[in-house]
């Protein structure tokens, strides 16, 4: 079986604050049973612009514009301490603006679900026109427009839902059926905005892979969105949707669905088929999700805290057969949590941390850094959650005292140097652990590392058909074995086999001479 | 049996912290009766 690597991996985030007022679903509840709540009006006033999400540090971890050692040592609260300038660009990927993403929806839009008012329709082309990774193809994708009025009609008359920048009418998202409810404008709208931030994060894989769209071989979705109609709710194929927005017109794809853990469990299976050799190449890839948008935002209010769940999160993880430089994912030590195994934390921690390093003849510090749920604290602690990735440590540290592997007295020290800042958005699957993949990848290849676990945990229960929460987990590490970089010619071969066939001729001329002796 | 045994318990877990049925099987043991339980996600 062959070993595989992480060749790429790209991280975006789209920033959605009116999207969110308005559809996140906290504030879309609140709307349908309070329209002139406090709340509603405190979370508009403390919204945050563009600026701020481009010079917050997690969001720059996230895309790569800063590393998670610079994190760890960036003075807190994040919101007060905030990058001199915005930066749109990290290493990984971008964050994206909301005009520029409406316009990416129109794009990845082959229904005419989106209408784009015409003037809007116009600014955002020309915007777009200057992006990095946006082809000619997909720029006439969007639509020349529709009058402002004929938007509002259908908002009023027939269900669409409508999208605002700065509280000016710019589109709308229509419904596909007029009875259909999988095919609301409110779903489509989720499955439209999600399919559209994977596609840009898989943009964003090929260009940093150095690849075409035309090498894809296969895609893997892992978000959260159900895709389908009346007569198959949730039949899905998200991902060959994102492979042909994003040109790869040699892939195919399919979806895989478990939650937050889905990512964990998606890269795992893709690694499998890549190492069974069924596929010459998988992208794992998602997009966000708009109904997390402002999810806490409650107690943000309250608190009168910066509402910064206005990003949606998005990544894509490029798996090929290894090349002896990129790290390997490995295939022999993975976590599962089983059915019989139980929910206490312990129990949790064990079949996912403990069992897959016992299986690799591994203690818990052979791991240099673990990922397990990496939500940024900075919402989830006026939130009412806490520090959910401390919290994790723990757990972890606690359970290697436990099996005698951890003086009780180094608990601190390993959760510091073993964990990580969070730094994800609170987008449900994508905080599980894949976010570190990219830095880990950097580090490793830089030999700073020699090996992270990543973990992935699922609200199973949240789905109302069994009480049972779900994860699973791997380690990605530094190859096995280096190969130079190049490919061997026949020429070095032929040098090889004439390097040893005259040592050998050698030896047996030594041979002789003792025989005759 | 502790301070629990009989006493009537409604109880709501965490994820990433005490989910439900671990409490479940906790106070269950301690006598007391469960009368309602579930586990919430908060992230």
């Amino acid at each position: 079986m062959a070993k595989v690597a992480v060749k790429a991996t790209s991280y975006c985030l789209n920033h959605a604050p009116e999207i969110g007022l308005l559809y996140g679903n906290t504030p879309y509840s609140e709307r349908i049973a309070n329209p002139d709540s406090e709340f509603l009006t405190g979370l508009a006033k403390l919204a945050q612009p563009y600026d701020v999400a481009c010079r917050y540090a997690p969001n720059r971890t996230y895309v790569g514009a800063m590393s998670t050692a610079e994190l760890a040592v960036a003075p807190k609260p994040y919101m007060e301490n905030l990058a001199a300038a915005p930066e749109r660009f990290g290493k990984f990927g971008e964050i994206m603006p909301e005009d520029e993403f409406i316009g990416l929806l129109d794009i990845c839009d082959v229904f005419d679900l989106v209408w784009l008012e015409k003037g809007f329709a116009a600014s955002v082309k020309e915007k777009l026109s200057s992006h990095p990774l946006m082809t000619e193809t997909q720029l006439k994708r969007i639509e020349e427009g529709h009058e402002a009025a004929a938007i509002e009609a259908e908002c009023k008359e027939h269900h669409a839902l409508p999208l605002y920048l700065s509280g000016k009418l710019v589109a709308c998202c229509r419904q596909g059926h007029d009875t259909d409810e999988n095919l609301s404008s409110h779903v489509l709208l989720e499955n439209l905005a999600s399919k559209a931030g994977a596609t840009l994060s898989l943009l964003h894989l090929i260009k940093n892979a150095g690849l075409t769209p035309a090498d894809i071989d296969f895609v893997v979705d892992c978000s959260e969105e159900a895709v389908g109609d009346i007569n198959q709710r949730g039949g899905g194929n998200m991902a060959k949707a994102i492979a042909e927005s994003a040109g790869c017109v040699n892939a195919s794809g399919f979806d895989l669905r478990a939650f937050c853990a889905a990512p964990v469990a998606a890269i795992i299976a893709s690694s499998s088929m890549v190492a069974a050799g069924a596929r010459k190449n998988v992208a794992v890839v998602s997009g966000g999700s708009i109904p997390k948008l402002y999810m806490n935002a409650r107690e943000h209010v309250k608190k009168n805290v910066a509402p910064m769940e206005n990003v949606m999160g998005c990544f894509a993880v490029l798996l090929t057969e290894s090349d002896g430089q990129s790290p390997e994912i490995r295939l022999d030590a993975l976590g599962k949590h089983t059915v019989s195994a139980g929910a206490a934390p312990q129990a949790v921690t064990s079949a996912l941390v403990f069992e897959p390093l016992q299986s690799a003849g591994l203690k818990f510090t052979d791991v240099d850094k673990y990922a397990p749920e990496l939500h940024d604290p900075d919402v989830t602690v006026p939130g009412g959650a806490g520090n959910v990735p401390e919290a994790n440590y723990k757990m972890i540290a606690a359970l290697a005292v436990m099996k005698g592997q951890l003086e009780k007295g180094a608990i601190p020290k390993f959760v510091e140097e073993r964990g990580l800042p969070g730094f994800a958005p609170t987008q449900g699957h994508i905080p599980s652990g894949v976010p570190f993949l990219g830095h880990a990848r950097e580090a490793i290849m830089a030999g700073d590392m020699t090996r992270a676990m990543i973990i992935g945990k699922g609200s199973l229960f949240l789905g109302r058909l069994t009480n049972l929460a779900d994860g699973a987990s791997f380690m990605v590490e530094k190859p096995s074995q280096t190969v130079a970089a190049g490919s061997i010619s026949r020429e070095d071969v032929e040098d090889v086999i004439l390097e040893v066939l005259g040592d050998l001729a050698g030896r047996l001329g030594a041979c002789s001479l003792d025989s005759k002796e | 049996m502790g301070k629990l045994a009989g006493k009537k318990l409604v109880l709501l877990g965490e994820r990433d912290g005490i989910p439900g049925p671990a409490m479940e099987s906790v106070f269950a043991a301690c006598g007391a009766d469960i009368v309602f339980s579930a586990t919430e996600c908060f992230v």
